[in-house]
């Protein structure tokens, strides 16, 4: 990772390994994930429905539903402190202070029987001192920044009552209201329409400018990563499979799996349409992983090796990248 | 002025229902209940005599115009006498629904909120030992019959067998301290019965609604349990809780008072009913059975309104 000389990280997660149990046996979901994030980062998460990309950032915020879950190992250390195992009072005051998170559905993720105003006053009251009056200044001040036109008349506002767009602006500011030191956005731009996608995202580098914060971004759309992330994640399977800084990842991709996702992307000026290319096969089952690399099933490269063994992330030669691939593209 | 209109256009409807619900029931109490006639007449009566006493009854007169005489009644709330005692039906009913409702208030009130903090906690516990210890103790509730459950309270509480505190049968209430020494068990028995089902049904209602994406980003942001129950599960759940309360009103009014009145011997609406359907008392049937409609139709409409009271995304059309 492209670490800031001088800088303590914001956030670092070693070694996280998280477990579910389910009827037909115990789910790795996560499984020895570690990163590092600096204030003003943009870090983005990127894989296939399933891979635990969503169930890491939930840790993060202490919200993995236990049971079934738990956070079998590991540390997430906030500031300096390590939040895995602190006790749901503790949990709460970090919660919506320290660390925010959008999620992916404008539509339902609002209290739909209480005005935008009233739960934006909600969440400063609880996180801060401000008097009643103060928190709805403070809320009126929020929808302002986030770009919402007339904000004190939206404030009497039912979340029915706003757009898409709206809503999920009415979410940013919320998780702003408190200026966490790390915003997670889990898919935040996935129920919108192309060109409110867009100006949302576009507000959102603003405002991580604005209050530099670190960000994770969590999703599907790796041309969204492309404009706003320093730093990309892929994940297959509960692993990280490549890390390294979006620039290169796009253009030299090292792990097969980052290649094949890259390829699957439709590019709309090609001269002749042509059949989009797929990664052949399906994500393999969380309770019954391959014996070695868990893309070696779908991997048109691998061998008995990569049958056997697991790969352990690794710098790439010639690249910044990190990869869990024994013949990563570029080395061959 | 929506309300009122919403009101208006809603009782207007239900005008059908009412005249559906008493046109069955009238149906039913004239052709299949029992013939007062010669219950009121002596032994070895005159064609004259039984002649008299079906015109004064009523008997004599074709069905239909009977039908349209009720429902002139029910416009004008005037039932006339009872055929048992004489007594005008008014007066009766005037005497024993108060009775009724101080008997069946604190049973009804209790069991649905009773019913609600033991859902919320099952539900915020899911699956934990506190949920299955609740809802273990809500099947056992289901599955006992009432009429154990009132003569196993009556045994406990109101006799030398048990703890002898409360009175077990009668109503004979001039303070608050014999009013609450005959309603207590009632109630008990009342609350006992319908907790099971109030638990399970609002827990279920409660689950549902903790699933739900606004309630974890409620939790996103830090909100300390109470809060999150009341403000994010409670408030967007009651809809539905709503229309179980509202709905077993106009039923735990008339049946639930029938049961308790009888077996506790209380002067109310449910016995007065439940003499009228033995003895063929028309006039006190024909006032229960009309005035149930209309407060059924009533229930609907406030229920609607009480709807758009508690989400703001319902609409009155």
């Amino acid at each position: 990772m492209t670490a800031p000389v001088g800088k303590k990280p914001v956030l670092t997660v070693k070694e996280l390994v998280i477990e579910f149990q389910t009827e037909r046996g115990v789910v790795r979901a996560v499984d020895g994930v570690s990163f590092e994030l600096y204030a003003g980062q943009t870090l983005g998460i990127v894989g296939e429905s399933g891979c635990g990309k969503t169930v890491t950032c939930l840790a993060l915020l202490g919200l993995v539903p236990t049971p079934p879950g738990r956070i079998v190992s590991g540390s997430i250390e906030l500031n300096g402190r390590n939040i895995v195992g602190l006790g749901d009072r503790e949990m709460r005051n970090i919660r919506g202070r320290d660390i925010s998170m959008i999620f992916q559905e404008p539509m339902t993720a609002l209290n739909p029987v209480f005005t935008v105003g009233n739960q934006l006053c909600e969440v400063i009251r609880r996180h801060t001192d401000a008097t009643r009056r103060q928190a709805h200044a403070q809320a009126v001040e929020m929808l302002a920044v986030v770009g919402i036109p007339a904000p004190a008349k939206r404030m009497g506002d039912y979340p029915h009552q706003l757009s898409g767009g709206m809503r999920q602006r009415v979410m940013i500011a919320m998780a702003l209201s408190c200026n966490p030191s790390v915003l997670v956005a889990d898919e935040p731009t996935t129920a919108l329409d192309v060109t409110t996608q867009a100006q949302v995202i576009e507000q959102m580098v603003l405002l991580q400018e604005q209050f530099d914060m670190a960000v994770i971004l969590i999703t599907h759309d790796l041309g969204v990563v492309a404009e706003t992330c320093e730093d990309v994640m892929v994940m297959y399977c509960g692993q990280v499979i490549e890390q390294a800084p979006a620039s290169g990842l796009f253009t030299r991709p090292s792990h097969p799996y980052t290649a094949g996702l890259l390829a699957s992307i439709p590019r709309i000026r090609r001269e002749r349409l042509q059949e989009l290319p797929v990664i052949r096969g399906m994500v393999p089952d969380l309770l019954s992983l391959p014996m070695g690399c868990r893309f070696s099933t779908r991997c048109e490269y691998a061998d008995q090796r990569c049958q056997a063994q697991i790969p352990s992330l690794r710098t790439a030669t010639g690249t910044d990248a990190a990869v869990a691939c024994f013949k990563p593209l570029g080395e061959a | 002025m929506e309300i009122l209109q919403f009101a208006l256009r809603k009782i207007i409807g239900g005008i059908p229902l009412i005249l559906g619900v008493t046109f069955i029931s009238f149906l039913l109490m004239v052709y299949y209940g029992p013939d007062k006639t010669y219950e009121l007449l002596g032994k070895n009566p005159t064609a004259e005599q039984i002649e008299s006493v079906r015109a004064e009854l009523g008997y004599d007169q074709p069905f239909l115009q009977r039908y349209v005489t009720y429902l002139r009644e029910i416009v004008t709330l005037d039932f006339g006498n009872s055929f048992s005692s004489g007594e005008r039906v008014n007066s009766i009913l005037k005497r024993t629904m108060p009775i009724s409702l101080a008997v069946i208030t604190p049973g009804f009130i209790l069991g649905n909120l009773l019913g609600l903090v033991l859902a919320l906690v099952a539900a915020y516990h899911r699956s934990g030992w506190i949920d299955k210890a609740i809802m273990g103790f809500s099947v056992v509730g289901m599955s006992i019959s009432f009429l154990i459950v009132v003569i196993a309270f009556q045994l406990i509480f109101c006799s030398s067998y048990g703890l002898n505190w409360f009175p077990s049968r009668g109503w004979d209430v001039y303070s608050l301290s014999d009013y609450l020494r005959f309603v207590t068990v009632p109630t008990m028995a009342t609350i006992f019965v319908a907790l099971g089902y109030n638990t399970r049904f609002y827990r279920a209602v409660i689950v549902e609604e903790m699933g739900r994406d606004h309630v974890r980003t409620a939790r996103a942001f830090g909100t300390p349990p109470a809060q999150l129950l009341y403000r994010s599960v409670l408030k967007n759940s009651l809809i539905p809780i709503i229309t179980r309360i509202m709905f077993s009103i106009p039923l735990v009014v008339i049946s639930g008072s029938l049961i308790i009145e009888t077996y506790f011997g209380i002067p109310g609406v449910g016995k007065v009913t439940y003499d009228a359907i033995t003895q063929g008392d028309q006039p006190i049937l024909k006032a229960v059975v009309g005035l149930t409609a209309v407060l059924f139709v009533l229930t609907l409409l406030i229920t609607d309104i009480l709807y758009r009271v508690v989400d703001p995304r319902v609409s009155l059309k």
